[in-house]
C-alpha cells in the first residue's frame, strides 16, 4: 500500500497498533485511491479552473443550435451582401452579427465558431473513449493471459505504432468514398460526413496501441501479486479477476492516458483541417478556419482570432487539467 | 485536334482554329468601335512596320531585373512553349517570324513581321505561304541564321511526341502533317517547307489555313540549326535570336538571361533591351512573393511577379502604380448543356445566377476580373461591348426573393418543378466547395433540384472535359483565351455542331442556322470580320444562351517601385517584358 503525507488520511497508520488514531470527524476511513485523487484535484485551482473552462467549451458545442438562433444566425447561410466587391466584411461587431462576418462569403462568425467547437471535441472525445476501451482490454489481455495471446497482441501493437496516421488519414478518404455508394457520386455532406467519421476512425486506430503497451506492462507486474494469486486459486473466473482484481488498480495509468491525449486530439484534429485532409467544407471547422484566415489576417483579424483562441485555450485547459490528474494519481508527488 | 491548357496564370484554353480571310489582303478600313473596357481594333496587322522600335521616354540602360515568380513554366524549348507566361519570356530570348507589337497609347497589338521581311504571301489556292527573311541575322554566338533553321524547328515541331506540350496546328494544317513525324523519326526530307534561297521560307498546307501569320508569331517559328539541336537538352543552351540569351536554367528554381550582342536594333520592330539581365525565380510562395514585391524593400524594388495580384493582399498595396493593370485574352463563361436543358430553362438559369455573390465567394478582383456582358473578351480586335438584359456579369439573381419567387413560377409554367441542375466540383478546393453551396442555395430557392458531385481536383479537368459527361453544367471549355487575337479562334472552333466531337463544344449546340452563319463570317476578310463576329456574339447569346458569360480575365500584377514602363500586354495576359527598365539602374 502506498503511503501518503503524514497528516493524511490513506489508511496506513502511522500510529502504534494498540492506539485508536485520532481523526477528525469529518474525515471518512479508508478512502480509495480514487477518492484521494478527487480530493486532491478538487483542492487544485489550475484544475479547477481548466475544467471549468472545458465545461464552457462542451455546453457551447452542445448549445450551438441554441446560440447560433439566439444570435438569429446560422452557419451555413451565404450573405454575400455583407462583404464589398474585393471581399472585405463590411460590418464590424453589430447586433445581428455578433463576431462579424466571414470575408467573401459573409457567414456568420459566431455560428460558425460555436459549431467549431462541435467537431473538435466530437473528434477527441469519441477517439479517446474508443481507443481507451480498446487500449485497456488489448492490454489486459496481454498482459494476464502471456503465451501467444501476448505475442500476436504485442506484434499488433508494433505493427499500429510503425504505421504512418498521416498517410493512412489521406489514404482511407476514397477508399471509403468508394465504399458509400461509389466514389464521385457523393453530394458535398456525405463527403464531409465521410471525412469526419475517416477522422474519428484515424485517430482511435492510431491511438490505442501506446495504451495498450502501458496496459500490458503495469499488468504483467501486478499479476504476479498475491491478491490476484490469491483470487486464481480459490478459482475466481478469469474474467472476473481482470476487471474486479486488476482493473481498479490501473484506474490511474487509464485516467492519465485518457487526459492527456484529449488535448493532442484536438490539435491533430485542427492540424489535418489546416493542412486539409481532416474535415471538409460544409462542416464547419477551427482547423480549416485558421487555414483561410491566414491570408486575412492583416485585413480582418478577428476572423482568424476566433477560432486561434478557441482551439488555444481549449487545448491548454484540457493539458494543464491532464496535468493536474496526473498529479493527483501520482503517490509521489509531494505537496 | 484540341488543347486543354490552364495557362500558368489564367485559366484558358487553345485550340485549332477554322480557316479564314487572309491577313495580307488589309484593306485598311476603318472599322469597329470602341467600349469602355478597351474597345475594338481597327486594324489587326502592319505588314510594314520596321525596326528599330521607337524608344521609350525616359528609359535607361542597366541593373537586372528580378521576376519572383510562384509558377514554374514547364519548358523553355521554343518547340514545347505554349503557356502564356512560357511565351512571354521566351519573347525575350527568341524571335519568331510574326511577333505582336503593342500600341504605345492604347496597349492593343498589331501583327508585325519579325525575323521575316513581311508578314507571308499566299499562293492563289491558298496552299502555299511564302515568307520572305530579313538579312544579316545573327545568333547570340555570331554565326548566322539560315533559312534552312527556320525549316528545321518547323520539323522538329512535328517531333510531337518529345515536345508534347508545344501547339500542334502544324500537325492538323501542314501539308503530310499527319504523316511526317520529325526529323529524329522520319529524317529531313519533308513536303512541307521548302527554302528555294536563303532568305525564302515557303509552308506548304493540307488545307486552307489562313490566319498562319499569327501562328508564326508562337517561339516554335524560332529559327534552330540542326547542329546545335541537342532534343531534351536544348533548353538548357538554346541559340537565341532576340535581346537576351541564356546563361544558366535550372529546370524548376531559376532561368539567368544576359545580353545578346548579337541582337541588332534595327531589325526588331517590337523589342527593346533596358536592363543587362534577367533573373527568374520560380515555385516561390505566392503571398510572400508578392509581398515583398509590393514592399520594395532593398532588391525587391527591382522585382515583379506576374501572377494576380492575391485579394488579401488589396490593403497592403499603397501605390496603385505598382500594379499593371490591363485586359487578358480569356471570358470565363457559365456554361449549359443545350442537348438537355431546354432555352427556356437555360434563360430560367442565367436569371436566378447569383453574379455578384458569386464574384465574391471566388474571391475575383473587381480590378483584374471584369464582369463579362460578351462571349469575345476585349482584348480581341472586334470586340463591342453590348449588354443583354440579365447578361451583364453582375447582379444578385435568385438572391433577390421576388426573383425566386417569378423564377420558380415559370419553372412551373413550363412544367419543369425541381428541374435538376447537376455539376462537378472540386471537392479539395476550398473556393470549389463553397461556390457550390451558394449556387446549390440559390438555385434550390428558385425551385430547382440540385446534384453537385465532389471529385477530386486532380481528377476534375478529365471529368468535367468529357463533352457527353451526366451533369448538365459547368462542362468545359469554361474559359477560353485566344490564341491570336481574332474572333476565328472563336466561334468556329467553340459554337459549331462538330466542336462537341472535337472535345471543345461551349453548350454543345448542335444549330444549322448558326453553323451557316458563323461559316458565313469565317470567308470574309479579316477586317471585314472585325464588325461581323460582335453580331455573331450577340446572335449567340440572343438566340441560344449556351452560356452566362462571367467575366474577362485580366491582368493585376504587382511590380516592383524601381520598374518602369511595366504594361499590360492583352495577347498573353501578362505584363510585357521586353520594353521593361529599371528606373534607377
Amino acid at each position: 500500500m502506498t503511503i501518503g503525507q503524514p497528516d493524511s488520511t490513506v489508511g496506513v497508520q502511522d500510529h502504534p497498533a494498540s492506539a485508536e488514531p485520532v481523526r477528525p470527524a469529518t474525515v471518512a476511513h479508508g478512502k480509495s485511491p480514487l477518492r484521494i485523487a478527487m480530493d486532491r484535484l478538487r483542492k487544485d485551482n489550475v484544475a479547477v479552473i481548466c475544467a471549468v473552462i472545458i465545461l464552457f467549451f462542451i455546453l457551447v458545442a452542445v448549445f450551438a443550435p441554441l446560440l447560433s438562433k439566439i444570435e438569429g444566425q446560422d452557419f451555413g447561410t451565404f450573405h454575400p451582401d455583407l462583404v464589398d466587391e474585393y471581399g472585405y466584411p463590411t460590418i464590424g461587431l453589430t447586433p445581428d452579427h455578433w463576431f462579424s462576418v466571414e470575408p467573401k462569403t459573409g457567414r456568420d462568425n459566431f455560428a460558425r465558431w460555436v459549431y467549431g467547437a462541435r467537431p473538435s471535441l466530437i473528434v477527441a472525445f469519441s477517439a479517446t473513449v474508443f481507443g481507451t476501451i480498446v487500449g485497456v482490454v488489448m492490454g489486459l489481455l496481454a498482459g494476464f493471459l502471456g503465451g501467444w495471446v501476448d505475442r500476436v497482441i504485442s506484434w499488433i501493437i508494433d505493427f499500429v505504432l510503425s504505421l504512418p496516421y498521416l498517410l493512412f488519414a489521406i489514404a482511407l478518404v476514397p477508399i471509403v468514398e468508394s465504399m458509400r455508394g461509389g466514389s464521385f457520386n457523393l453530394t458535398p455532406e456525405e463527403q464531409a460526413s465521410t471525412r469526419f467519421f475517416v477522422l474519428i476512425f484515424v485517430l482511435s486506430f492510431f491511438g490505442w496501441a501506446g495504451l495498450a503497451r502501458i496496459i500490458r506492462g503495469e499488468v504483467l507486474s501486478l499479476r504476479e501479486r498475491e491478491f490476484v494469486l490469491a483470487a486464481k486459486a480459490i478459482g475466481v473466473p478469469t474474467r472476473q479477476v481482470l476487471f474486479k482484481e486488476l482493473l481498479p488498480n490501473l484506474v490511474a495509468p487509464i485516467v492519465i492516458s485518457a487526459s492527456l491525449s484529449l488535448p493532442a486530439y484536438v490539435t491533430l484534429e485542427a492540424g489535418l483541417s489546416f493542412l486539409g485532409v481532416g474535415l471538409v467544407e460544409p462542416i464547419p471547422s477551427w482547423g480549416q478556419t485558421i487555414a483561410n484566415a491566414t491570408n486575412w489576417f492583416k485585413a480582418d483579424p478577428i476572423y482568424l482570432w476566433l477560432p486561434v483562441v478557441g482551439i488555444t485555450a481549449l487545448v491548454l485547459a484540457l493539458a494543464l487539467l491532464g496535468d493536474s490528474i496526473r498529479d493527483a494519481f501520482d503517490p509521489k508527488t509531494r505537496r | 485536334m484540341q488543347w486543354k491548357r490552364i495557362t500558368a496564370v489564367a485559366a484558358g484554353v487553345m485550340l485549332a482554329v477554322a480557316a479564314c480571310g487572309s491577313p495580307s489582303s488589309n484593306s485598311g478600313n476603318e472599322a469597329g468601335g470602341s467600349g469602355d473596357l478597351g474597345g475594338a481594333q481597327v486594324k489587326a496587322i502592319d505588314a510594314t512596320a520596321k525596326g528599330p522600335a521607337k524608344e521609350i521616354d525616359g528609359a535607361k540602360k542597366g541593373g537586372t531585373v528580378t521576376v519572383l515568380s510562384d509558377v514554374t513554366p514547364d519548358t523553355f524549348d521554343p518547340t514545347n512553349i505554349y503557356y502564356t507566361d512560357g511565351n512571354q519570356i521566351g519573347k525575350l530570348i527568341y524571335r519568331a517570324l510574326t511577333q505582336y507589337k503593342l500600341d504605345p497609347a492604347s496597349g492593343k497589338p498589331t501583327l508585325v513581321p519579325d525575323l521575316a521581311e513581311d508578314l507571308g504571301t499566299k499562293s492563289a489556292d491558298g496552299l502555299s505561304w511564302t515568307f520572305k527573311l530579313k538579312k544579316g541575322i545573327k545568333y547570340q554566338d555570331g554565326s548566322p541564321v539560315t533559312a534552312a533553321d527556320f525549316a528545321y524547328s518547323i520539323k522538329r515541331s512535328f517531333a510531337h511526341d518529345l515536345y508534347d506540350a508545344g501547339p500542334t496546328y502544324q500537325i492538323q494544317f501542314f501539308k503530310d502533317g499527319d504523316k511526317y513525324k520529325g526529323p529524329y523519326a522520319s529524317g529531313d526530307n519533308y513536303a512541307g517547307v521548302e527554302t528555294p534561297d536563303d532568305s525564302t521560307l515557303v509552308i506548304h498546307l493540307a488545307k486552307k489555313f489562313d490566319d498562319l501569320p499569327f501562328y508564326a508569331a508562337f517561339p516554335m517559328f524560332t529559327p534552330i540549326p540542326k547542329a546545335k539541336d541537342t532534343k531534351k537538352n536544348y533548353e538548357q543552351r538554346p541559340m537565341t535570336t532576340g535581346p537576351y540569351q541564356v546563361t544558366s536554367y535550372t529546370p524548376g528554381t531559376e532561368l539567368k538571361l544576359a545580353k545578346n550582342p548579337n541582337w541588332d536594333p534595327n531589325t526588331d520592330p517590337v523589342r527593346y533591351q533596358y536592363p543587362d539581365g534577367w533573373d527568374f525565380k520560380f515555385a516561390q510562395d505566392t503571398i510572400k512573393a508578392q509581398r515583398q514585391v509590393l514592399a520594395s524593400a532593398g532588391p525587391d524594388a527591382n522585382a515583379l511577379n506576374y501572377s494576380n495580384l492575391d485579394v488579401s493582399l488589396l490593403p497592403e498595396v499603397k501605390d496603385q502604380s505598382q500594379l499593371v493593370k490591363g485586359p487578358g485574352p480569356c471570358t470565363q463563361m457559365y456554361t449549359m448543356d443545350a442537348r438537355k436543358i431546354p432555352l427556356e430553362v437555360r434563360k430560367l438559369i442565367a436569371k436566378a445566377h447569383p453574379t455578384d455573390s458569386w464574384r465574391k465567394v471566388a474571391g475575383l478582383n473587381p480590378s483584374d476580373s471584369p464582369p463579362a456582358s460578351t462571349i469575345l473578351p476585349p482584348a480581341v480586335p472586334g470586340f463591342e461591348k453590348y449588354e443583354l438584359p440579365g447578361l451583364t456579369g453582375t447582379g444578385k439573381g435568385a438572391e433577390d426573393d421576388a426573383v425566386a419567387a417569378e423564377v420558380k413560377s415559370e419553372l412551373a409554367k413550363l412544367g419543369k418543378s425541381n428541374f435538376e441542375l447537376s455539376w462537378y466540383y472540386s471537392i479539395d478546393d476550398k473556393i470549389s466547395t463553397q461556390v457550390t453551396q451558394l449556387r446549390k442555395q440559390v438555385y434550390e430557392k428558385a425551385g430547382f433540384k440540385v446534384r453537385a458531385i465532389g471529385v477530386p481536383k486532380a481528377k476534375l479537368r478529365t471529368f468535367v472535359g468529357d463533352q457527353n459527361a451526366p451533369v448538365n453544367i459547368g462542362k468545359t471549355p469554361a474559359g477560353w483565351c485566344s490564341d491570336w487575337p481574332s474572333g476565328t479562334s472563336w466561334f468556329p472552333v467553340l459554337f459549331k455542331s462538330d466542336a462537341i466531337e472535337l472535345g471543345n463544344s461551349v453548350g454543345q449546340l448542335q444549330d444549322k442556322a448558326l453553323d451557316a452563319e458563323i461559316d458565313r463570317v469565317s470567308a470574309m476578310t479579316p477586317d471585314e470580320q472585325l464588325k461581323e463576329w460582335s453580331k455573331v456574339d450577340k446572335m449567340i447569346l440572343e438566340k441560344y444562351l449556351p452560356v452566362v458569360p462571367l467575366y474577362y480575365t485580366g491582368t493585376n500584377s504587382p511590380v516592383g517601385k524601381n520598374i518602369g514602363h511595366a504594361v499590360n500586354d492583352m495577347t498573353q495576359g501578362l505584363p510585357e517584358f521586353t520594353s521593361i527598365y529599371l528606373k534607377q539602374p
